[in-house]
């Protein structure tokens, strides 16, 4: 329990209003988009980084745990507060500071929703190319947070690729900066890509410098239709191993299809074993071209239909199936979990493979949705967690993915994080010393341990 | 209380971009998602009823727009209007609310002029009055209460001008009857223009919805038994409603209430298939009303306002501004926050006046960012809302689009 002069002194930092410790209020700060929960002591909303130093360094002195909150949409458990504290929430500061087209950057404060900052660019004709499938939510913090991928990310690169610069509030309370707005810079240590995806363990960032990029001038999106898994893999491998990039290379198979027809009835080949979403972008003569080796690609790998958007209606048409397939498994049962294991691209046929092996095997409703082209699988699970000997089921073959995952070279997230999720399995893709290696790292900045304890650190 | 729902609930957060009043507050207890998982504790008994729960479950304007988003499908609207129930049980209405809804359910079975002299008399509205501002809204920014209520002042079948094309029953709402007998007019002439006969039921009476919206099922009841024994019949084409809030009672509420309290749904189904939004139903059967326009050089910009629940409850996402579109007299310019609740939300302007003034203060200011000298509204409320909120100085007025379409009839 928070004693009660340590909450009459958060009062005072950030005013009563910004304070809740109101049974009813902090009930709602237990969860994030994972299953667990956790309540927290109390809440507290800062609105700059002064305010945020003051809170850190009465926490370290009073050894409270402090969890950072963005929109609370990780699926990994990050915000949960799994030790309780304090959830420190950033979703009031939320300006975008500064927009620069001729420099390329922007600066913004975390609880900046990626939506809101994508609107704002795109006035500019700009835009930021991490765009996670939760970016009408999700914060930019919270990104950085958990460094967010999406479906674009196979040609321009996750988070990390983008923040060139940020504030971070130590757990001692002390304010550094890292890095700057220019693209290149190297003056120290690389600080700024050690945060980046750190899950509020390491500091709390109060302000990201981020790259920007114009708009392509043009897209093209293709489906192309299998009547067979395993050909369709082998396409991903094929196209990302002849060189081209697609901006995105999504791939679904039959579970998926029918998921999605039963829910939305768009009219999808329910009898296909699998398909492949593919969008390219750039200049108009590049993309034209580019899309055509790509058809004859799908082609050569026997597929057996290739519809083509050549409109803005049509594209949107073919994304369709892609973007309800969390909502049509969310519709099945309680609870819907989506795993992140991640293999070199070559592996994804074997990785599809053996992921519908292990779904049968364990009679577990997996539907195999991926960023096919750059290796990060996304299973959905759709289960009952009141169901006990259902889930587990659900978490053997969970525990079966991750270690096929690293069988294959892989690793256990792409982009979603480990937070309480995967914890456990940590030391499948890291030994002993890499462990110790962090956890020395986490001493030195945060000796106390209060910055999101209970974590994979 | 029974709240499987919530099990649905797999706290992905896309709520918190619908929600307006968790984009005004950005705080995750006012998100929809915050609220299932203080019903499922509560549901589950480690989670107490209090003053205090009573507040956070009220701090939402029913808009239904994170029902009509959710991507599990969890019917927030339907869990939190139970729940809401359960805490009038365990609390009672706050008094002055309870004035409120006692004034706007009966007042169809008192005498008008009977009703002003009770309101004369009535210390309680007196002490509501004397507040200045009722809620978010100025007492001087008002309405003015028609002379007499709308169906007192016409009869209840109206003859269609012109070629005969079909019979329609009109519901005329309390926003309507009460206060804004313009849009009854309207209405009416526009219907009959395009050869409706319109039959006004006398003794209907409130939908019922204010009622139920705040979780006071069994008093709507005789309402709805009521409205349906009027308007459930097979010899017209349509029942024409001016209200959205009326109109999702008419169309999804009385079957699933009935339902509820186990009583026989099949007469308010068959009411269900026939209830149009006048908006809806014009821009159906435009062509009947395209001859009868006029053409005008210098057409008047106008903007809308998208109801909730004429949008999320009735599912009339384009027809309004559609039709606005094909009128030759109005030049329609959306507004950014077009589809974006005003921050009404029943009586939520009145349990939460400055959240609701911020939200109401936006749409406002983006209504006016059109250039719009008419802003349209399908929705006693939502006009109420915000009318009340506009300066004396601002040039744009709040208008039901039928008045749009009304103006542009040929003399
Ligand atoms: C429907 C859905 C779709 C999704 N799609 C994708 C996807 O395509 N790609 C993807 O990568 N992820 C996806 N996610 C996961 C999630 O949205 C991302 O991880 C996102 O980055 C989380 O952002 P948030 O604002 O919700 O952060 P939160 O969940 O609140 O926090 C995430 C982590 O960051 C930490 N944190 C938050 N703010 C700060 C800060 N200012 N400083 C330091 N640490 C901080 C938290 O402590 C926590 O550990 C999806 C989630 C859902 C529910």
């Amino acid at each position: 329990m928070l004693k009660p002069d340590v909450k009459s002194q958060l009062k005072t930092i950030v005013g009563r209003e910004r304070f809740l410790d109101a049974p009813e209020d902090i009930l709602s700060y237990a969860y994030d988009a994972y299953v667990a929960e956790c309540v927290p002591e109390a809440v507290i909303f800062p609105v700059n980084s002064e305010e945020v130093a003051h809170i850190l360094a009465l926490a370290s002195k009073e050894r409270i745990p402090v969890t950072a909150r963005g929109a609370g949409t990780s699926l990994s458990g990050g915000a949960v507060p799994a030790r309780q504290g304090l959830a420190l929430c950033f979703t009031q500061m939320n300006k975008i500071l500064q927009i620069s087209t001729r420099d390329r950057y922007a600066i913004v404060q975390p609880g900046v929703v990626n939506g809101d900052l994508q609107k704002a660019l795109g006035r500019e004709r700009f835009f930021y190319p991490p765009d996670p499938a939760s970016f009408t939510v999700s914060t930019i913090g919270g990104n950085v947070g958990e460094n967010a991928g999406g479906p674009r990310c196979l040609k321009y690169g996750v988070t990390a690729d983008y923040v060139m610069g940020l504030e971070v509030v130590l757990a001692s309370g002390k304010i550094i900066r890292s890095g700057s707005r220019n693209v290149k810079d190297v003056s120290g240590y690389n600080l700024t890509s050690l945060f980046c995806g750190s899950e509020g363990t390491l500091g709390l960032v109060t302000e990201i410098t981020l790259k920007i990029m114009p708009l392509p001038e043009a897209h093209r999106t293709i489906l192309a239709i299998y009547d067979d898994l395993e050909k369709t893999a082998n396409t991903v491998a094929d196209i990302i191993g002849s060189g081209i990039l697609p901006v995105a290379l999504e791939l679904m198979d039959k579970t998926v299809i029918n998921v999605v027809e039963d829910a939305t009835q768009l009219g999808l080949p329910r009898e296909a074993e699998g398909m492949l979403l593919i969008e390219v972008d750039g200049i108009t003569e590049a993309v034209e071209k580019e899309m055509n080796r790509i058809v004859a690609k799908t082609r050569n790998n026997g597929a057996i239909e290739v519809k083509q958007a050549r409109t803005q209606a049509e594209t949107d048409d073919l994304w369709k199936a892609r973007r309800s397939t969390y909502s049509a498994f969310a519709r099945l049962a309680p609870t819907c979990i989506v795993e992140d294991a991640t293999v070199p691209v070559s592996n994804v046929p074997r990785m599809v493979g053996g992921i519908r092996a292990i779904a049968d095997k364990h009679k577990v409703r997996i539907g195999i949705l991926a960023h096919a082209g750059d290796g990060n699988m996304h299973p959905v699970i759709s289960t009952d967690i009141r169901n006990k000997e259902e889930w587990a089921r659900v978490q053997t073959a969970t525990r079966e993915i991750f270690e096929l995952a690293v069988s294959l070279d892989g690793t256990l997230s792409g982009e979603h994080g480990i937070g309480l999720a995967k914890a456990e399995f940590l030391p499948l893709v890291t030994n002993a010393d890499t462990r110790e290696f962090m956890a020395a790292l986490k001493k030195t900045v945060d000796p106390h341990g209060i910055l999101n304890p209970g974590k994979f650190v | 209380m029974e709240a499987e729902e919530v099990h649905r609930c797999v706290k992905c957060g896309l709520c918190l971009v619908t929600c307006p009043v968790y984009q005004e507050l950005r705080e995750e207890s006012a998100s929809p998602r915050a609220k299932v998982q203080l019903i499922k504790h509560y549901a589950a008994r480690d989670l107490p009823t209090s003053p205090h729960l009573s507040e956070l479950v009220s701090r939402c304007l029913m808009c239904g727009s994170c029902t009509a988003n959710c991507p599990s499908g969890v019917r927030h609207d339907s869990l939190f209007r139970r729940m809401r129930s359960d805490l009038i049980d365990d609390y009672g209405e706050n008094w002055k609310k309870k004035v409120l809804y006692h004034f706007l359910t009966h007042a169809a079975q008192l005498h008008w002029a009977s009703k002003f002299a009770a309101f004369g008399r009535n210390v309680v509205l007196e002490k509501i009055a004397q507040e200045v501002k009722i809620g978010n809204i100025p007492l001087k920014r008002l309405p003015k209460f028609n002379q007499k209520p709308f169906r007192d002042q016409i009869a209840d079948v109206i003859e269609p001008l012109g070629k005969p094309r079909g019979r329609v029953l009109y519901f005329t709402g309390c926003g309507t009857n009460y206060i804004y007998a313009d849009v009854g007019r309207a209405t009416v002439q526009v219907l009959q223009r395009m050869g409706y006969r319109v039959g006004i039921p006398k003794d209907q009476v409130c939908c019922g919805l204010p009622l139920f919206i705040q979780g006071s099922v069994s008093k709507t009841k005789e309402n709805i038994l009521k409205n349906i024994a009027l308007f459930t019949r097979p010899d017209i084409d349509a029942v024409i409603v001016d209200c959205a809030t009326c109109g999702s009672a008419l169309r999804h509420e009385y079957p699933a209430v009935l339902a509820d309290l186990q009583t026989d749904t099949r007469e308010a189904l068959e009411l269900s298939r026939k209830v149009k939004d006048i908006g809806e139903f014009i821009f159906d059967n435009v062509e009947h009303l395209q001859p009868f326009l006029k053409a005008t050089a210098s057409p008047t910009i106008v903007t809308y306002h998208s109801p909730c629940h004429l949008r999320n409850a009735q599912g009339v996402k384009t027809h309004v501004e559609q039709l606005l579109e094909a009128l030759p007299p109005v030049d329609y310019i959306r507004s950014v926050d077009f589809d974006s609740c005003c921050g009404g939300g029943g009586t939520f302007f009145y349990d939460h006046p400055n959240l609701s003034q911020r939200i109401v203060a936006k749409k406002i200011e983006n209504a006016k960012a059109t250039g719009a000298r008419l802003l349209a509204t399908g929705c006693p409320g939502c006009r109420v809302n915000l009318a009340g909120n506009l300066e004396e100085t601002d040039a744009i007025e709040v208008v039901h689009p039928i008045q749009v379409v009304e103006l542009g009839l040929k003399v």
